[in-house]
């Protein structure tokens, strides 16, 4: 193995890391936060990225890295408003209810997503080019480095950066972690518990449709697209430990090496990798690499 | 809490009636449906043991498990090699079939229940459930992606008494008398008093354990139980469908029994096999318009667990004056 072949697959890991890590934060920012595990997450993740895809194909051509940019965040917006007749109408009524029918209830949600999106975008795979000035790739010696891959290895730091000086410096994200911590509690010391629970949930699927409309160029759209990201966020969160951002972080990164260099090793069983690095840390530390014993 | 807690069954006798009745009345599809009909028909059938083996797990004993695709396929692929690949003769290939289930279910079973409860253990099974359709779509010998082809409905032979089980609507009454059995056995279970066990783990393990109930054993033996019936009737999709593909163990086949289950009533002993039919016959109506079935099972799902925890037939037992029904 040469140095340019070893570059090649921890650039492609690293992208995989932070695709999977855009969609996982929104995650583990809800479970953190409301104890819900949405399975629902990849299907507004995938609503996002149609929404990005409808956005494009109206302006036509490549567009440009701004437009990009825009896309992105007018779906993210648009999914936050679908998060909060979501929370309205299904999330709120979850609350006191069994884990097991809460995940099937999520799980519901996410046939109510790949209806929909079949039925107003169809079965057809659909790609909206990437802006030009992502296009091609960098070469560095041998090893080729294409443009879009470190647009989203950039895109996933970014959003990590951001996400964790929110939470941690500034008065709003601190008031959301202190209600992860003790609902209780902060109820007692005069917070509005609704309202924060509310926000939170707008900013989990507004990271959802944000990470649809920064990825689409990234893969082609199909209504498969949920149902592979999601469990992909599911095997990052709980590496990293379910409703931690920076657990999320290292976990993606860990399981994007795992999953490149165990396909280089057996190429023949693709996603085999992932999943028994998944399988190993469920049985081996339940609470993930990064989150403390629950009991 | 609102979801009910204790699993939910009529007298043995009422069951065994009520199957009499099901069993009568499915004898009679052959003779007023089409041959399409039909097919549909012997899959619900399959699929309401897929889902009451579901619920010895879920309504009987609080497990939830989002892997049982990977018991069902076992079943379907282990009767497409030994029949197809070693020649065996049907009926033991199937006695097989439910015995490859029950194993792959203690292998998952024994790490999978000794590490994780809850959430937990429903994604550890999905990732396992994972796991096997990777391994499926990628072996040789089980057709990597296209799966196995081309399966033959099998000729019974007792003594000097020959079925030929290709022949008109044969199979589909050999699926109604299979089923019937799985039936049995599964409503069996429930009366036993490891049953009655299982019952007393879901409400409360703590105690249960304290009571002398070994929790972590009993989990295990239904979860190889549950596993083996699913298995069986796996195996009857394969030369039903008279195709193996690798979308049996994908997980959103898992999925398959969760619905059945919630759908119907997952504290009612008939719960998944109702939530069977309605859903089939939702899939049917809804086959013109693509994206159409998924939408409309998710809102239904979504109704039943937000504000019908009991599913169907909690809804007609309250109609009918609640505890009577019972």
């Amino acid at each position: 193995m040469q140095a340019a072949d070893i570059a090649t697959l921890l650039v492609n890991s690293l992208t995989w890391a932070m695709a999977t890590f855009l969609v996982a934060a929104g995650l583990t920012l809800v479970f953190g936060t409301l104890h819900i595990l949405n399975f629902s997450h990849g299907g507004f993740f995938m609503i996002g990225a149609y929404m990005a895809y409808s956005l494009a194909n109206a302006i036509g051509g490549a567009p440009s890295i701004a437009v990009y940019l825009f896309g992105s965040l007018v779906a993210g917006v648009l999914v936050a408003l679908l998060g909060l007749v979501v929370d309205r109408l299904v999330l709120r009524r979850l609350a006191g209810v069994e884990d097991a029918y809460v995940l099937i209830a999520t799980y519901a949600l996410l046939l109510v997503c790949e209806g929909s999106t079949k039925l107003i975008w169809g079965l057809n795979y659909h790609s909206v080019l990437p802006p030009a000035s992502l296009d091609g790739a960098w070469l560095l010696g041998n090893a080729v480095l294409p443009k879009l891959s470190l647009f989203i290895i950039g895109a996933g730091v970014v959003v990590f950066a951001a996400l964790e000086y929110f939470l941690n410096r500034t008065k709003p994200g601190r008031l959301v972690k202190a209600i992860a911590a003790d609902p209780w509690m902060a109820r007692l010391l005069g917070v509005n518990v609704r309202l924060v629970y509310t926000a939170t949930v707008a900013l989990g699927f507004a990271l959802a449709g944000l990470a649809g409309g920064l990825l689409v160029s990234n893969q082609t759209l199909s209504p498969t697209l949920a149902s592979a990201f999601v469990i992909q966020a599911f095997g990052v969160i709980i590496i990293g430990g379910m409703g931690s951002i920076s657990g999320a972080f290292l976990g993606s990164i860990l399981l994007g090496i795992i999953d490149a260099f165990g396909q280089w090793v057996l190429p023949g069983l693709p996603g085999l990798p992932f999943f028994v690095a998944m399988t190993l840390i469920l049985l081996l530390r339940p609470q993930g690499l990064m989150g403390k014993a629950k009991h | 809490m609102r979801n009910p807690t204790s699993f939910i069954g009529g007298g043995l006798r009422r069951d065994l009636l009520i199957l009499a009745a099901i069993v009568v009345l499915g004898c009679c599809v052959p003779g007023v449906l089409n041959r399409g009909l039909v097919f549909i028909a012997g899959m619900i059938w399959i699929n309401a043991v897929f889902g009451l083996s579901f619920n010895l797990l879920f309504g009987l004993s609080g497990v939830l498990s989002f892997g049982q695709a990977m018991f069902f396929a076992a079943g379907a692929y282990a009767t497409a090699v030994f029949t197809q690949q070693l020649g065996l003769p049907f009926i033991p290939a199937l006695l097989l079939s439910a015995l490859t289930g029950g194993v792959l279910a203690g292998l998952v079973g024994v790490v999978a229940l000794r590490r994780s409860e809850g959430v937990y253990f429903a994604i550890l099974t999905l990732a396992f459930a994972e796991l096997v359709h990777i391994l499926i779509s990628n072996t040789a010998l089980l057709g990597r992606n296209d799966g196995l082809a081309g399966l033959q409905r099998p000729r019974l032979g007792i003594g000097g008494w020959q079925v030929d089980l290709a022949a008109g609507d044969n199979f589909y009454y050999f699926i109604v008398a299979v089923c019937a059995v799985l039936i049995v056995f599964i409503r069996w279970i429930i009366d036993t008093p490891f049953g009655r066990a299982l019952q007393a783990v879901k409400q409360d393990p703590e105690r249960a354990e304290f009571l002398g109930i070994p929790v972590r054993l009993h989990r295990l033996v239904i979860f190889v139980l549950a596993g083996a019936t699913t298995a069986a009737a796996g195996a009857l999709v394969a030369p039903w469908a008279q195709i193996v593909t690798p979308d049996l163990a994908h997980w959103s086949n898992s999925t398959n029994p969760i619905l059945y289950t919630l759908l119907g009533g997952s504290a009612y002993f008939w719960g998944p096999a109702l939530g069977a039919v309605v859903l089939s016959a939702v899939f049917y109506l809804t086959r013109t318009l693509v994206g159409l079935s998924d939408m409309v099972t998710g809102l239904l799902l979504l109704v039943v667990v937000v504000s019908l925890p009991g599913g169907i037939l909690g809804l007609l037992s309250r109609w009918t004056g609640g505890e009577g029904k019972r």
